[in-house]
């Protein structure tokens, strides 16, 4: 009995390390290969991982392109978008929930309905919408078409249905305005939901590519992920420069993923409960 | 009680969402029918209709290759997704001392920058210098060719999708599993059930709702599947890569063939309708039955 407990637990070890493993591995391989000197890339009998670091690779790698300029744009367009999102979401999902109006079945079915279109299925005609707009090129071109989020504005609709509608009625006897209510007393109260919602989208934003390289395409208005592109192009086997690359883009992302963890694990669980 | 409020608060608190939607998600949507029956440039101003003529186009031109493509990746993505989340998903569900530590390590590939990653796999499985091909060559296997060799540039494609995406699973069936009735499941084992029984027996069928839904969130997954086609093999070789979404981007934007790309984005939006529309079907049966 305990042996045959010993051996399914050991082997359950084993099949978990190598799920880790290879999740963990093309991380390690680009680590080693952002820091190897070049002559051992080539070197079929050099080890995977560097005998000596090469730091300077990823300083060459920051001064053959604008990254921090990317690195900008990234932030201009993540925070945005995520902020808009948060927003009108908010705003929506409040109304939709506290409100009783002419229309409001129909319009809470027209935004369900923006739920279904996959972004990724019109983006000719919105691209023709944004250069009918001059929209191009432009930071409220990369921001504006990403801020509805009707999955967001159901959420905090559904979080909203929960709460009490007479939370506020003390605040409107006193003679407070409906927009004073909303921001005093319920939307404080949105935190919670909005905290695993805010890290998804701002995720979701900061690792759109698509998008970005569709609306963009002068080398200052690039984000993160569309400049790495065409840095691939230009170093294309490279692999210390390309990989010290990989490494200046993911590094910050990985830090916010493990301070930000649990967060990010509510957040993919409040996605998918649509 | 209604009456007593200013009737037009509620419309300025959803103008933002429902002027953006209607903006960017509904008219482009119509715009894209509507287009798709006439000929003429991404920019063009005079438009000359043209029917049915587009779909054929698009169709004879690559595009029944991309949705076949489409098909063949979908299909292989949700089964090895689903397939990997669930089964380490099970391992993390046992509480093996210190297990819970490695959970975090299947969030990574979701969150970094999918273009960064692309470029490892691109490196991890590049002819000569490769890891991969280093590996086979060190063991005296012939090196394989994983971009210009159609079924494999695909396997390639596939598998970092995979890669990239089976983590969202492991959460997903994690928390599906956190919401099991333990006596359920205790009972089964006091009866003397495996736990291979069990799973089959008593998991699996609790499972049922959780799978419809996480079914439906990773063939959407496998239907938008972009990037990584367009770092690691760029559609090629040959079309073997391209799929349907992949077809419009490359028609709309690099071809400049606006109607094919129109045409195609019209097919692709009603194939992810049908489809989740059934998916959501299998849902309602199942919550049927669970009553």
């Amino acid at each position: 009995m305990y042996r045959s407990r010993f051996w399914s637990r050991a082997l359950m070890y084993a099949m978990l390390a190598l799920a880790v493993a290879v999740v963990v591995f093309p991380l390690v391989y680009m680590l080693g290969t952002a820091l190897k000197p070049n002559y051992q890339i080539t070197d079929l009998r050099a080890s995977l991982w560097p005998n000596q670091f090469e730091w300077s690779n990823i300083v060459r790698a920051w001064d053959s392109a604008p990254f921090g300029r990317w690195f900008i744009n990234s932030v201009i367009f993540s925070v945005g978008a995520t902020l808009g999102q948060i927003g009108s979401s908010l705003l929506a999902g409040y109304a939709f929930a506290m409100y009783e109006f002419p229309g409001k079945r129909l319009l809470f079915y027209l935004l369900i309905c923006g739920l279904m279109v996959p972004f990724s299925t019109v983006i000719v005609p919105v691209v023709q919408i944004l250069a009918d707009l001059h929209w191009l090129n432009t930071y409220q071109g990369l921001i504006v078409p990403n801020i509805a989020s009707a999955l967001g504005a159901f959420l905090v609709r559904q979080f909203y249905l929960s709460l009490p509608y007479e939370l506020g009625e003390a605040a409107r006897i006193d003679g407070a305005s409906e927009w004073r209510v909303f921001r005093r007393i319920y939307a404080p109260l949105s935190s919670p939901i909005i905290a695993g919602f805010a890290i998804i989208s701002f995720l979701q934003n900061w690792n759109n590519f698509l998008f970005p390289l569709i609306v963009v395409n002068s080398t200052n208005m690039e984000v993160v992920s569309q400049g790495l592109s065409v840095f691939q192009e230009q170093f294309a086997i490279n692999y210390d420069l390309l990989m010290s690359a990989a490494l200046i883009v993911i590094a910050p992302i990985l830090v916010v993923a493990v301070l930000a963890q649990r967060r990010i694990v509510e957040g993919i669980m409040i996605g998918a409960i649509q | 009680m209604v009456g007593r409020r200013p009737l037009a608060v509620p419309y300025l608190f959803i103008t933002p969402a429902v002027l953006l939607t209607a903006t960017f998600s509904l008219l482009p949507l119509g715009m894209l029918a509507w287009r798709s029956l006439f000929s003429g440039g991404v920019f063009a101003t005079s438009l000359s209709f043209v029917g049915l003529q587009n779909y054929s186009d698009a169709l004879s031109q690559g595009g029944a290759q991309a949705l076949r493509v489409t098909g063949i990746y979908t299909v292989g993505f949700v089964i090895l997704t689903m397939g990997l989340g669930l089964g380490v998903a099970l391992l993390l569900n046992v509480n093996l001392p210190g297990a819970r530590h490695v959970r975090a390590a299947f969030i990574i590939p979701l969150v970094v920058p999918s273009v960064a990653t692309a470029l490892i796999w691109t490196s991890l499985l590049a002819p000569d210098f490769g890891f991969v091909n280093r590996v086979l060559s060190a063991v005296g296997l012939p090196q394989g060719d994983f971009l210009s060799s159609p079924s494999l540039a695909l396997l390639n494609v596939l598998t970092f999708g995979v890669w990239q995406f089976f983590g969202e699973c492991v959460i997903l069936y994690l928390a599906a599993l956190k919401t099991l009735p333990v006596d359920l499941i205790e009972a089964a084992a006091v009866d003397g059930a495996g736990p291979w029984r069990r799973f089959r027996y008593v998991r699996w069928p609790l499972l049922r709702r959780h799978n419809v839904l996480i079914w439906v969130i990773t063939t959407l997954a496998g239907l938008q599947t972009f990037t990584q086609i367009l770092i690691v093999t760029n559609g090629g070789p040959n079309g073997a890569t391209t799929t349907a979404l992949f077809y419009i981007f490359n028609q709309g934007f690099v071809q400049f063939n606006t109607g094919l790309a129109d045409a195609m984005g019209v097919m692709l939006f009603l194939i992810s309708l049908c489809i989740t529309v059934v998916q959501v079907g299998f849902f309602g049966r199942g919550a049927r039955r669970d009553v």
